[in-house]
């Protein structure tokens, strides 16, 4: 149904927000939820149930071709992840890779988009490192050498999700002059081909299912067609606003199953959870405050102003927090069958440790947000 | 600092306050700039002594009794409290004159400061007078924050930034994580506003301690060119001060003259001539392009086509209010935080002070009134009955020590300047809308004015 380029958002097959957030809660409780733990702690990669939730829109509506609605894709992500934060993660790594592609403004990659936004391929991104490298915390990881018709790329991602063979995903590689000084940094499509090898991660102690390997590349040859951004850096400027945004829908999703999950032995345990502190109300309320926060930010996800950018970055760092409060609250509410291994409030205490650490962490968020405050003064 | 100790049979030194800017006169200490050996007592000043600082006479300083204020136990970091306490954010004069008139009435609240910066306490206004004094930073320092937070007994956090506010439900959201207030005072202060022209990675702005003390590095070296643009109070205060200290100032401002839009024509001649005296070059109707580095020197482009090659640029071209938090939070906002007379903002648990408010449309960014602003928000969060704030326009002096310059009330762009009276240098003016006197202003005139 999706072969047709779509450029004018009323003919998308997701134009009307209320059926796909009907459509995208639906796969979701009724495929997502049965499969949460298989997912999380087996290590099932569910991408046929990821198709069935680009299908009802759920990886396209934050698109400039489908309408820009960061919003709908927000709740989109927060009703996935509200039943498996791994998904709903992934979810996050495939709506970047398609910003990715769409922003690039690249025909070879534009073309590709069709597919990825419905679900048909499906790609993640590879941004953990350069993010982290580009606001100085530590070294870029791939070194690109410009040659005739694109660049060749060597060294090693460590953790990349959402990728495996004939797959894709966004990377960064540093350019650096013959003298080894920085020229720039430019920003790719990698297409996980024979040429490059997936090495197994150890084990986590969650989010298992969502296919992460470590990329070691050699020589690897970027075409011109693979090109999201040389230089990457007014990219990166350009997007990181709406990249960190959509991240607060996992921390969403996550919030709400833990109150759904406290909500749920209400009947039962109600007389004795009465003593618990981060009551269900309690939570709503705080959660309610964050997510009128992103809907407003959401309204203006190219937004390349300062106070933008701290405001989303202060959204994400309060995400978090709630996020770990949230989910703890929820194992102590449900007591004993909380602590089950395959139980929700028990995965998602793994859930939202995930969101509090996956770059940006907790920590670099506050670091960024210190260094964004700070007044730059003569050298 | 030399300081003496009192004879045995004599009483312990006392110590002053300037009412219009806050200098302390330490018997101890004298004012040896001005021929006042340590240990001359207050009574011995001759009466045309003038404040070192802000330049009233000995009639506005009052006796400074130290109020040995102290918590009742110290309220460490690790001290658990039910009550979540006033949380005060900024710890500039307004942040510790908050906590310190609320400790005045109430030893036990719980308190917490949070500061952008190490959070010591030191007097603003020194800023534009302390490289002619040859100081460093350690000697702007009053009292560090450590021992100001043991002595009453504040739980601080410093450097620490405060980026996001929750009045639902009474939260700040910090670079070091979430903290409580049952009541909460802004004084978050007024940040430089930096025209494009000017990129701050090449102008120094002289707002807070740490920005003083990046330039007072840089000249310590010698003496350097130095530009500065904008000749209002803070330029023409600087201008002074860095001459003074062996410096080759060059102070541009787009307008005619000095402190234009807040003395006449006549009056700014006068300044500028004074400044011209110390060596200062005043360059008139000069509006700054661009400014780059040049290797260790930066250059100054004009619109005029024309270069200045300096060593250093600062930038003294105004104040405002970085609205963010407040937007944030949904606080009423017109170029401040708005406040009532009782220092509240549009939300009943959130005062303000400082120079991050604005009272009637206006922001007011003096010393004077902040006692008055500190002492009524403690009445207003620990319930006790005090008058209400009435904001009375501070008198503006300008700390020249050439040709001081005071001026009172608000000059306005339709009133008709008249000199009044004129002797040799010295003249006063007056300021008439219609028949009705709006400002006073004397230059070069000995202060004998009570302070406001």
């Amino acid at each position: 149904m999706n072969n047709v380029a779509v450029s004018n958002p009323p003919l998308s097959p997701w134009a009307d927000d209320a059926m796909v957030q009907a459509e995208v809660a639906r796969v979701a409780s009724e495929q997502l939820a049965p499969n949460a733990y298989r997912i999380d702690h087996e290590g099932y990669y569910p991408t046929d149930i990821m198709a069935d939730l680009g299908q009802a829109g759920a990886f396209a509506t934050h698109l400039d071709q489908h309408g820009s609605r960061f919003g709908l894709a927000l709740s989109s992500m927060q009703e996935i992840s509200r039943h498996c934060g791994s998904t709903g993660f992934m979810t996050w790594c495939h709506d970047v890779c398609g910003l990715y592609m769409e922003q690039s403004g690249n025909p070879a990659l534009l073309e590709r988009l069709q597919g990825h936004a419905a679900g048909q391929t499906f790609g993640g991104t590879a941004l953990s490192n350069p993010m982290k490298a580009l606001t100085g915390i530590e070294k870029m990881a791939l070194k690109a050498k410009k040659v005739p018709g694109g660049y060749r790329v060597s060294g090693t991602l460590p953790w990349v999700s959402h990728i495996g063979p004939g797959q894709y995903c966004g990377a960064i590689a540093a350019v650096d002059r013959d003298d080894g000084s920085r020229s720039h940094e430019v920003m790719f499509l990698l297409d996980i081909d024979d040429r490059v090898p997936l090495r197994p991660c150890p084990e986590f102690s969650g989010m298992e299912g969502t296919s992460t390997w470590s990329v070691p590349l050699d020589d690897y040859f970027v075409s011109e067609d693979q090109i999201i951004a040389d230089p990457a850096r007014p990219f990166i400027q350009k997007i990181r606003g709406a990249f960190i945004l959509l991240q607060v829908g996992i921390a969403a999703g996550v919030i709400q199953g833990s109150i759904d999950s406290i909500r749920a032995v209400e009947n039962q345990l109600g007389h004795v959870n009465q003593y618990l502190h981060n009551r269900p109300d309690e939570l709503q309320a705080e959660f309610d405050e964050v997510a009128k926060r992103a809907a407003r930010l959401a309204e203006t996800p190219y937004d390349g102003s300062k106070d933008y950018l701290l405001d989303v970055l202060e959204l994400r760092a309060h995400g978090s927090e709630l996020s770990l409060k949230a989910s703890q609250s929820a194992l102590l509410h449900q007591g004993a069958r909380g602590y089950l291994m395959n139980s929700a409030p028990q995965r998602r205490i793994r859930e939202a440790h995930f969101v509090a650490i996956v770059t940006p962490a907790i920590k670099h968020l506050r670091w960024e947000m210190d260094k964004l405050m700070r007044e730059e003064v003569p050298a | 600092m030399s300081t003496r100790k009192p004879d045995l049979e004599e009483r312990p030194w006392r110590q002053y306050i300037c009412l219009a800017c806050g200098l302390i006169y330490d018997e101890a200490e004298g004012d040896p700039d001005s021929g006042l050996p340590p240990g001359t007592r207050f009574e011995d000043i001759p009466d045309d002594w003038e404040c070192p600082l802000c330049g009233v006479t000995k009639s506005d300083f009052e006796l400074l009794e130290k109020q040995e204020i102290t918590a009742a136990a110290p309220v460490g970091i690790t001290t658990f409290s039910k009550v979540p306490g006033i949380v005060v954010v900024g710890a500039g004069i307004a942040g510790w004159s908050v906590v310190e008139a609320i400790r005045h009435l109430d030893a036990e609240t719980p308190i917490t400061l949070i500061s952008a910066c190490h959070g010591d306490r030191y007097h603003k206004p020194e800023l534009s007078v302390a490289l002619s004094r040859g100081q460093q930073p350690g000697d702007l320092v009053r009292e560090s924050a450590a021992e100001a937070a043991n002595r009453l007994g504040v739980r601080l956090l410093a450097n620490t930034f405060v980026v996001g506010i929750s009045p639902e439900r009474r939260e700040v959201r910090t670079t070091r994580g979430t903290v409580a207030y049952t009541r909460l005072v802004l004084a978050q202060g007024a940040k430089p506003a930096l025209p494009d022209e000017l990129p701050p990675s090449l102008c120094w702005r002289i707002n807070d301690l740490a920005d003083w003390s990046g330039l007072q590095q840089q000249l310590a070296a010698g003496p350097r060119r130095v530009a500065i643009v904008g000749a209002g109070m803070v330029g023409c205060e600087l201008a002074e001060d860095l001459a003074r200290a062996g410096h080759t100032v060059t102070l541009l401002d787009r307008q005619s003259h000095p402190l234009c839009g807040l003395i006449p024509p006549e009056a700014g001649q006068a300044l500028q001539e004074s400044l011209a005296e110390q060596g200062i070059h005043y360059r008139p109707d000069s509006q700054v392009k661009a400014v780059r580095a040049d290797g260790d020197s930066k250059t100054v482009l004009l619109a005029n086509g024309e270069t200045l090659a300096v060593g250093q640029v600062i930038a003294a071209t105004g104040l405002k209010t970085d609205n963010r938090l407040a937007r944030q939070a949904g606080l009423a906002f017109n170029g401040g935080i708005e406040v009532d007379q009782e220092l509240r903002s549009s939300d009943p648990w959130i005062h303000a002070l400082g120079d991050c408010i604005s009272l009637n449309g206006e922001p007011c960014r003096f010393i004077e009134p902040i006692q008055h602003q500190a002492r009524t928000i403690a009445a207003a969060v620990l319930g006790v009955e005090a008058p209400a704030y009435e904001h009375r326009r501070p008198v503006v002096r300008l700390k020249t020590r050439s040709l001081p310059l005071v001026l009172h009330g608000l000059p306005k762009p339709d009133g008709r300047w008249a000199i009044t009276q004129r002797e040799g240098n010295s003249m006063v003016m007056e300021q008439r809308v219609g028949d009705t006197i709006v400002a006073t202003l004397s230059l070069g005139q000995p202060m004998q004015s009570k302070a406001a």
